[in-house]
């Protein structure tokens, strides 16, 4: 059998690729691993609707809540710790099970033509064949959304595989009661929810969230694979979120799950050849510190199935998309935050600050002085992802 | 909270095949005394023990992350997917 795409992984960006594919008129074949789409797939999940919405009519999507409030926590080792909250202006913020998201965008890809195979491994691409278990199919264009653990770009000599050092494992539990129940202890009303961005020192430097789901509550932790010495991801988990106990206080535990996040990819690795064209956590489009992937995931399958047979064009169209060179410019800052002693500095600094001005003798902070050109490199590094 | 009392919200079909393969048990046995198997540490599934000097891989707790096989200090774990959509599924993901 022929087409002309063939679509490996039926994630956000392979979704929206075999989408735009057969809109475009190519015959297009969606292929899947999992026995569903979004079987097999982990994140927050929270997406922010305008990522999305330039792509696809979002008047179906299967959200869970609509987030009303972000807090931002930072807490320190010593006990304390600073709380802010924002409301997102302007642009809606959603959080999402994958499952359900991602089966409704790979109905939308078959919608519009695109054939959906599940529980279909690719093996390896040879030439213009990918071959499967249950045999070969033979392509014009081939896009890989394989997610972040690559082994087809890799064995395409498109990309290495990461270090530990550039790896985040991310560690997820969903706690479910009821609706009421989440409401109350959020003091939310209706469909609206509630997000947490976590930032701790303890007991390792650690990015972690909360969202609210229907019925349930997300909670999720990225911890730096190069400090998983002397603990597990799970009892890591469990000492992070000693201090949530209150809020899954009486649920029960729906699901646990792990993930690797990467924090290097494309430009360090290639997005594509004539034929192969990668595409969202494959490249490195995620950002640990804030988890969002899914945005840059799409922007990218979108990208690739627009400049098939144009390399090129692909990449640089990548390079000057706002969702990817965001991510890009962030790696370097938050690979020197993910560092412990970094991370531990800003966590000790806001906290501090926040306690002393409570106190009302903000001249404590004069110790943190001395590390003036760290505090310099790191705007710097910020200043790249702002502008 | 006990591992398995995480790994039993899971849903699992077995492959018959493992997904996971040691390539080099002598590696594993080196990995052992040199970096402690750093694969057992990274693992949130609890995939892999060292029993009796040999790195025992419990493949059907696999959660798929795949952070096994980038600590692997000797590329040891011939790491692929579960076909016909076996291992994981998830509800929430």
């Amino acid at each position: 059998m022929k087409f002309d795409v063939v679509v490996i992984g039926a994630g956000p960006s392979g979704g929206i690729a075999a989408l735009n594919s057969a809109k475009k008129g190519y015959k297009t074949l969606l292929l899947e691993r999992g026995p569903e789409p979004g079987a097999k797939n982990v994140s927050g999940a929270m997406i922010r609707e305008s990522s999305i919405s330039q792509f696809i009519d979002t008047g179906s999507l299967p959200y869970e809540r609509t987030v009303k409030r972000v807090k931002l926590i930072f807490k320190s080792k010593k006990g304390n710790s600073v709380e802010i909250k924002v409301s997102p202006k302007g642009d809606r913020l959603y959080t999402i099970s994958r499952l359900k998201f991602d089966k409704w965008l790979a109905q939308k890809a078959e919608e519009s033509g695109a054939l959906l195979i599940t529980k279909t491994t690719v093996l390896g691409i040879e030439g213009n064949k990918v071959i499967t278990e249950r045999g070969g199919v033979e392509a014009e264009y081939i896009i890989i959304s394989e997610g972040a653990n690559a082994l087809l770009s890799i064995s395409q000599g498109l990309r290495r595989e990461l270090k530990p050092e550039e790896t985040v494992l991310g560690v997820k539990e969903v706690y479910s009661l009821n609706k009421d129940e989440v409401n109350k202890r959020f003091n939310l009303e209706g469909d609206d929810g509630e997000a947490w961005r976590i930032i701790s020192d303890s007991p390792l430097p650690c990015a972690g969230f909360v969202y609210t789901y229907k019925d349930s509550i997300a909670i999720g932790v990225g911890i730096p694979l190069s400090e998983l010495k002397d603990i597990k991801p799970y009892e890591f988990m469990d000492s992070y979120k000693a201090d949530l106990s209150e809020i899954i206080k009486g649920f029960s535990l729906r699901e646990y799950s792990a993930k690797i996040i990467p924090e290097n990819g494309f430009p360090s690795f290639k997005a594509c050849n004539d034929r192969v064209y990668v595409t969202g956590d494959a490249l490195g489009l995620v950002d640990p510190l804030t988890f969002d992937g899914i945005g840059p995931a799409i922007t990218s399958g979108y990208l690739a199935s627009e400049n098939l047979g144009q390399c090129e064009k692909y990449e640089s169209s990548l390079l000057h998309a706002k969702e990817i060179s965001k991510v890009i410019k962030s790696r370097p800052l938050t690979k020197e935050l993910l560092k412990e002693e970094n991370l531990s500095f800003y966590v000790n600094l806001i906290v501090d600050f926040f306690n002393y001005w409570s106190e009302g003798d903000l001249s404590k902070l004069s110790y943190y002085k001395s590390y003036l050109v760290k505090l310099l490199k790191h705007i710097t590094l910020g200043l790249g992802v702002i502008g | 909270m006990r591992i398995e009392e995480r790994l039993y919200t899971l849903r699992y079909k077995r492959d018959e095949v493992p997904h996971l393969v040691i390539k080099d048990q002598q590696k594993c046995k080196e990995c052992h005394e040199r970096y402690g198997n750093p694969c057992i540490n990274v693992c949130p599934a609890n995939v892999y023990s060292f029993v009796n000097d040999k790195l025992v891989v419990s493949y059907e707790n696999c959660v798929e992350c795949g952070a096994c096989k980038i600590v692997c200090p000797f590329n040891n774990i011939l790491w692929k997917y579960p076909r016909y959509g076996l291992g994981i599924a998830l509800r929430y993901g």
